[in-house]
């Protein structure tokens, strides 16, 4: 994985609402868009960017691509994904929110079986400060450095970058893994990726309630990664068995045994259960966006000792 | 959301598993038309778990009792909710009774297989006992044999149960479910085995494309409905606000889950106390347009303040849909309609208004939401002080 402003994008649902927005989002700032796709609309431009029928038309036309952001409508993701596959791209961002799990259920055995980098569903994408944007972050609170941020937020990932560029801490890269129920890729993954980038000196990770990806993300952290993470946990007071917006903070199942399978429903005791994972891993965490500034600082200044 | 046992067992009837003998029963007086043979079992339909011990399920041998037993369900709330229909169905002989269920695993990111040889009521020996398999590729019925001989099954039995989980497993992948549930499933003194209770919860997201499914549900879901205006209007809130009442005097409003998770966190951690909050949505949906994202910001504004215990309403939106300025000028157009209407009441019952904005057309911002006496702050912590100070000291 590296993201330059050479990388090939492709957009599929480049005429859908969000995409033609943020098709010109990201070209503006200075990704290397090379053409959209959208069914019935092939010969057309977005913001001079080809689009075509099909995804392998646009392939034979503009050569391999690098990576697509797909913004097509939710029953249309697992078709726009395969497609893509097919076509030969190993790279995929679903941007949309409230695709069906089981269409991820799916999409993730093939993105296996094809070694598939899947990020999202329901996810900003991701964003190289100054260099590319691949999705819809909100791209003037980042400034390059060298923190890395991931996150299942969307908009709160953007607050957290802001905090960061507020305090000259810039960024290397931001990924939002993510707040479907279902997701194409884990903390685990990205934190290995970022462990493995040479632009990242620090990692912020910014969790919430609801699942347990930040427990097995504190585990990992503590068996294999060798740079500095801080933790964050949004979501101690909120109120229990709501539903907040994230298919991810609830779900869903409850067994006639009383019990939810491996699944948590939007349980703020989750989140207690998440900084103690991430503390028994040795991981400082903050108690608010304001303080992972001087958490970085702190940990990086440790690190040069 | 949950289907009542009677829809589940209808689905399970049509995917061949097998049920008993049954009849809906929408008043008492059906029961004089019964067409199952005497004892059977009259069942409360509600969501709620627990239906045997408040005294929902009862047998019955004639009619009279039957009329009786009914009424009494009828008007037997199980944990407040009253049935709208009973089922009655056929008495069944069981040597044993055993659990089985699908599920999605968050973690493996497949469908898992779920079976205990303890099923029933007695829920805790049916965890300690429950086994699992996990679909790792697509599904062939070993899996379910697989799960058939980790619960211990031998002989006939392993197929007559495997049959179940295989059917069980299509109807899950057919209609998009989050959980298929056979509790119990009673094995008879000669190996035949029979669904006796059922459990059934939707997929909310894949609900579009099952419109059988939909027919299904209630018309409105308990978590959203109708919400009672501050006089004597009502309010609709749309699924996709998530609105939550709690009894502070702070309203929030913020756009996406995490952002709101996090900012009622500062709240709380400042010392005040949220009357309520809404999430207007994150930026993912597909179909969010700019206008949309702003009509979403005045009917949340309208949500959070129209408690009269509200004193001061925090606005913290983040995002690169709509720009600053036409965010600001939907909370203006609200802030200038709302000022209207209190113009003609008490003027004393004015909200206040803090809004959290950052970006590049702050200073223009600025201008215009002064202009309507909504008060613009540039740094998060700051913005959750002057909030908790408004709503503590007035």
């Amino acid at each position: 994985m590296n993201f330059t402003p050479d990388t090939k994008v492709l957009i599929q649902g480049i005429t859908d609402v969000i995409g033609s927005t943020h098709a010109a989002l990201m070209k503006a700032y200075g990704t290397n868009v090379v053409a959209g796709i959208s069914p019935g609309c092939g010969g057309q431009t977005v913001q001079e960017i080809p689009v075509f029928d099909m995804v392998e038309q646009a392939l034979r036309q503009v050569g391999p691509v690098d990576v697509t952001v797909i913004f097509v409508k939710p029953y249309a993701v697992l078709d726009a994904a395969l497609e893509a596959i097919a076509a030969g791209i190993r790279q995929i961002i679903i941007i949309t929110e409230g695709m069906p799990p089981l269409d991820m259920v799916k999409l993730v055995r093939k993105a296996e079986a094809t070694d598939t980098l899947v990020l999202g569903p329901n996810t900003p994408g991701i964003i190289v400060p100054g260099k590319v944007l691949l999705g819809i972050h909100k791209s003037d609170f980042y400034t390059p450095g060298s923190v890395g941020l991931i996150s299942r937020s969307g908009t709160l990932t953007y607050e957290i970058a802001l905090q960061l560029t507020q305090a000259k801490l810039g960024q290397s890269i931001a990924i939002g893994i993510g707040s479907d129920a279902i997701l194409g890729s884990s903390f685990a993954q990205w934190l290995q990726i970022l462990d493995e980038d040479d632009h990242t000196e620090a990692i912020v990770l910014v969790g919430e309630i609801g699942g347990s990806s930040e427990e097995e993300a504190a585990h990992y952290i503590a068996a294999a990664i060798d740079k500095p993470v801080v933790a964050y946990v949004a979501g101690h007071h909120a109120p229990k068995g709501k539903r907040l917006g994230h298919a991810g903070d609830i779900m869903a199942a409850r067994l006639s045994t009383g019990k939810t399978f491996n699944i948590v429903g939007a349980d703020p005791d989750t989140a207690q259960s998440k900084i103690q994972a991430f503390k028994a891993a040795k991981i400082p965490v903050a108690s608010s966006p304001a303080e992972i500034p001087n958490l970085v600082k702190k940990v990086l200044k440790q690190k040069k000792k | 959301m949950d289907l009542l046992e009677y829809q589940a067992k209808e689905l399970f009837r049509e995917m061949g598993i097998p049920v008993l003998p049954s009849q809906r029963i929408d008043h008492p007086k059906d029961l004089k038309g019964l067409k199952i043979p005497y004892p059977v079992v009259l069942k409360s339909q509600v969501r709620a778990g627990g239906r045997g011990r408040a005294g929902g399920i009862k047998f019955v041998a004639n009619t009279i009792d039957a009329v009786a037993a009914a009424q009494n369900i009828f008007h037997l709330p199980i944990n407040t909710e009253y049935p709208e229909v009973l089922l009655a169905e056929a008495k069944y002989d069981t040597d044993r009774e055993f659990y089985l269920a699908v599920v999605l695993d968050r973690a493996a990111r497949r469908p898992l297989l779920l079976g205990s040889r303890q099923g029933g009521t007695s829920t805790e020996l049916a965890m300690e006992q429950m086994q699992q398999v996990v679909v790792d590729e697509g599904f062939s019925p070993f899996y379910a044999r697989r799960l058939t001989l980790k619960m211990g099954c031998t002989g006939p039995l392993i197929e007559a149960v495997s049959d179940i989980v295989e059917k069980m497993y299509l109807l899950f992948v057919e209609k998009d479910l989050d959980l298929v549930e056979i509790n119990p499933l009673g094995i008879s003194p000669v190996g035949e085995v029979m669904a006796l209770d059922g459990k059934v919860t939707v997929n909310d997201e894949a609900l579009g494309r099952h419109p059988s499914l939909l027919q299904l549900l209630p018309k409105t879901q308990p978590d959203e409905g109708l919400l009672a205006g501050s006089g004597s209007e009502v309010m609709a809130v749309p699924s996709e606000l998530n609105f939550v009442e709690l009894d502070g005097n702070i309203g929030l409003l913020c756009n996406g889950a995490g952002l709101t998770m996090a900012t009622l966190d500062l709240v709380y951690a400042a010392g005040g106390k949220p009357a309520n909050f809404v999430n207007i949505g994150g930026e993912c949906r597909w179909d969010l347009t700019p206008e949309l994202l702003c009509d979403r910001i005045k009917l949340g504004l309208a949500l959070v303040s129209q408690k009269k215990n509200v004193k001061v309403v925090l606005v913290n939106l983040l995002g690169g849909l709509c720009s600053c300025t036409q965010a600001v000028k939907a909370i203006a157009d609200y802030q200038k309609q709302s000022q209207r209407e209190t113009a003609t009441g008490n003027p004393q019952t004015q909200v206040k208004v803090i809004v959290r904005l950052y970006g590049s057309e702050i200073d223009q911002a600025r201008e215009i939401l002064q202009a309507v006496e909504v008060t613009v702050v540039e740094n998060l912590d700051e913005a959750i002080a002057l909030s908790v100070s408004l709503a503590t000291n007035g």
